[in-house]
């Protein structure tokens, strides 16, 4: 489990469901993440990687974030 | 708890609140038709959107739309909006009485932390799940009875793009006014608790803050890093040093006061979601994805994204043209109708030469501005706006600037208005306004008028590369130099002004939509309407004190020129003269540039009036172009509207800060003068430098002539 702990939702390989760890962004930017839902146990996919940004999945909604921010964002796998 | 009764005596409010993209206009314009009115300024949206409801008990309420929020902890200057009328803060509104709160039922768990914030004010709360037909294609299964159960408000279950459900929510709205009485079902650890409790209890002793907002407020307090330094001033001594003290104590015990807070209500949600919905996993992209795949590609997208700008810039000069005409005919038969019937004398001059002229030459453009914002409602309501925010995103970083800025720039191309006000959502305050100083560089619309006489008067109608019109070309240039200023401008700012990192970039990507032919034609009517009323007051009455301006005193003796230039419009006119001479204007496009000030469409105008005034001997009425391609410069016989002229004149318009709306919006979102004055200044030198440098250049190059 050592690995899942560095693994980051900018590592995720596309369609791959995870599991959010902890947010390690600064404080207010970690809270505007849990307001729009990318809350510490919400499951995760990404959905596309694009020039610079990602765009991941959670349940229904698609939010796009720039890949330094879902860097700090730490997941383990599910499934 | 308040009773039902004695709230149905006065005039009741409904507040509409949701997450952003959860179907909320949709839901408003169902309830209240087009009995609705935005805006308090001339030609922009405010965030101030009301309406009225009628219930099938012949009640008929007040309905008020909210910016798009996901909580009542205000980050951007958009949330804190919404949260202040709901607290009741905002000063010119009153607590609402009720509120519907939607909810995208596909999105049920992230959408209940709005839902559970607004529980714990104790309004009276309808829950609106919206789109439940995407949520069962999505395999969502919501228990509504159990739900409502839970949450102890009632639930309406709808989907309101197909107008399923709207009755149920009003019978909702039109029920007895029951407040939840499961306040504050989450829980907190006990020593935050019990800090909380008491912060709140000594807001309501020393401030006077009722219940519902001092837990609100004593949560803000606890939470955020900055609210002692920021708020000190408000709070009293006493409360200050307790709360230094409650901070550092959540701290020692290990709490981080950040995340508390949301972790206990999302610890709630999720054992609540549990109980009342089930969510079968679907494999695979959805059809939204695979439309991202391309829309976003790093090659693809940008491809996509020209093409749809040159498609919109390319249909605004060519299919408006038709309905341009008719217009422009239609005026034409009315003014000759006058002459006609009329007798000779002041009256008449001032009725055709004055209104009608002024009102005519601005009308003329109602089917091109329509065209703008119909290209721009479709935009959005298909969900493609926040793509061009997305792929814009990277390019935006490299001026200082996220993805985010990139939605005020595009509707600026309506509005600087609208523009500035949507920059509302910019989390931080720099680059917020970094962006509100650059937005009135992209060409609006009242711009649109301008360059589309300029163009006409000036530029030749040939075509390029066998398929683009010059004249379509050079439109799409100044469009393109006014968004180049801009970002350039913005870069400056950010390096200078206003330094800092690039911001970080969130940003929710809504599905896309085959948007609602109704909300799109809602949207144009609103806009048609506030155009003509804009024609029917502020310009006509500006054209008639111009033609008087352009008329008195008057010279009995001389060519129409010569009366012209003696009247108070050409002396002014005259005056600033050799102000803009460097740029190569004369003092007839003088008494346009002032008459700009006003509002910048008011240039074709003002020209249409005074070209009448010069002319109003003449038998046959020739168009304004007509007229301004035949002007001559008496001294050098030169024609005055050559290629660079009109060059010159609309980089000038692209660059300079005519507009008064613009500062007195800017002066109330930045709460002063100076930033709308320096606004003013750093346009007006960038205008003035880049034309005369095009003008000497364009000169010495000998296109002069």
């Amino acid at each position: 489990m050592t690995n899942s702990q560095t693994l980051t939702l900018s590592d995720v390989p596309i369609g791959t469901r995870v599991r959010i760890h902890r947010l390690s962004a600064r404080p207010e930017v970690s809270r505007r993440l849990r307001e729009l839902g990318l809350c510490e146990q919400a499951i995760v996919s990404c959905v596309l990687k694009g020039h610079g940004n990602i765009i991941c999945a959670l349940d229904n909604a698609r939010i796009g974030l720039d890949r330094r921010l879902a860097g700090t964002i730490i997941v383990s796998p599910f499934e | 708890m308040r009773d039902s009764a004695s709230v149905t005596v006065k005039q009741q409010t409904i507040a509409l609140i949701g997450n952003p993209n959860s179907g909320k206009t949709t839901v408003f314009n169902a309830l209240t038709g087009l009995r609705q009115k935005i805006g308090n300024y001339p030609g922009v949206t405010v965030e101030r959107k009301e309406g009225r409801v009628s219930l099938h008990d012949g009640r008929s309420l007040l309905l008020l739309d909210l910016p798009g929020i996901y909580s009542l902890n205000a980050t951007s200057a958009d949330e804190r909006i919404a949260t202040e009328i709901l607290l009741g803060r905002a000063t010119y509104n009153s607590r609402p009485d009720l509120v519907v709160c939607i909810v995208d039922a596909s999105n049920l768990e992230r959408s209940l932390y709005l839902v559970s914030e607004v529980i714990d004010q104790q309004f009276p709360l309808v829950l609106a799940l919206n789109m439940m037909d995407i949520a069962r294609k999505d395999g969502v299964h919501i228990n509504c009875h159990a739900l409502s159960k839970e949450l102890g408000i009632p639930v309406v279950p709808m989907t309101a793009s197909k107008g399923i459900g709207i009755a149920d929510l009003r019978a909702a709205i039109a029920a007895p006014l029951l407040i939840s009485e499961r306040v504050r079902e989450w829980t907190l650890p006990e020593p935050v608790q019990r800090v909380w409790k008491e912060l709140a209890r000594m807001l309501r002793q020393y401030h006077g803050i009722e219940e519902p907002a001092a837990f609100h407020e004593a949560m803000d307090l606890l939470t955020q890093a900055d609210s002692i330094d920021k708020n000190s001033h408000r709070l009293a001594p006493e409360l200050r040093s307790h709360l230094e003290r409650d901070r550092q104590k959540l701290e020692f015990l290990g709490f981080d006061r950040q995340t508390m807070f949301v972790e206990g209500r999302n610890a709630w949600i999720r054992s609540l979601t549990t109980r009342a919905a089930t969510r079968t996993p679907r494999a695979g992209a959805s059809l939204s994805d695979r439309i991202d795949y391309v829309i976003t590609h790093r090659v693809w997208g940008f491809a996509v994204f020209f093409a749809l700008m040159a498609i919109m810039f390319q249909t605004i000069f060519s299919w408006a043209e038709i309905p341009m005409h008719l217009i422009g005919d239609a005026f034409d038969s009315i003014g000759h109708w006058v002459v006609a019937t009329m007798p000779p004398g002041d009256l008449r001059n001032l009725i055709v030469d004055g209104a009608l002229a002024g009102v005519s030459a601005v009308v003329m453009f109602l089917p091109q501005i329509l065209f703008l914002f119909l290209f721009l409602g479709l935009l959005e309501d298909t969900g493609y706006m926040a793509r061009a925010a997305f792929i814009m995103d990277r390019s935006m970083s490299k001026v200082g600037l996220h993805g985010k800025s990139f939605i005020p720039l595009l509707s600026s191309f309506a509005c600087a208005i609208p523009g500035i006000m949507a920059t509302r959502t910019i989390e931080r305050s720099r680059d917020r306004l970094a962006t509100m100083l650059v937005a009135p560089l992209i060409s609006c619309s009242a711009r649109l008028p301008v360059y589309a006489l300029l163009i006409a008067a000036t530029i030749p109608a040939t075509t390029v590369f066998k398929i683009f019109s010059l004249q379509g070309v050079t439109l799409f240039f100044m469009y393109f130099l006014g968004l180049g200023a801009a970002v350039g401008m913005a870069w400056v700012f950010k390096k200078t002004l206003l330094p800092g990192g690039p911001p970080v970039f969130i940003m929710e990507m809504p599905p896309y939509r085959i948007p609602s032919i109704r909300s799109v034609a809602l949207q144009i009517w609103e806009r048609a309407w506030i155009f003509l009323k804009r024609a029917g007051t502020i310009i006509l009455g500006a054209s008639i004190i111009l033609w008087f301006l352009a008329t008195y005193p008057r010279l009995p003796e001389g060519t129409p020129s010569d009366r012209l230039q003696y009247s108070f419009a050409g002396r002014a006119g005259r005056a600033i003269e050799p102000f803009i001479a460097p740029l190569g204007f004369d003092w007839k496009i003088g008494i346009g540039l002032m008459s700009s000030l006003l509002q910048r469409e008011m240039f074709v105008s003002t020209l249409g009036t005074i070209y009448n005034v010069e002319n109003s001997k003449d038998a046959d009425r020739v168009s304004l172009t007509q007229h301004m391609q035949d002007d001559v410069d008496p001294t050098t016989g030169r024609r005055i509207f050559t290629p660079l002229t009109g060059i010159c004149l609309m980089i000038y318009y692209v660059l300079a800060m005519q507009c008064l709306s613009t500062v007195a919006v800017m002066r109330r979102e930045t709460n002063g003068w100076k930033w709308p004055l320096f606004q003013v200044a750093y346009m007006t030198g960038l205008a003035y430098g880049a034309t005369f440098i095009v003008h000497r250049m364009g000169t010495v190059l000998g296109f002069g002539g």
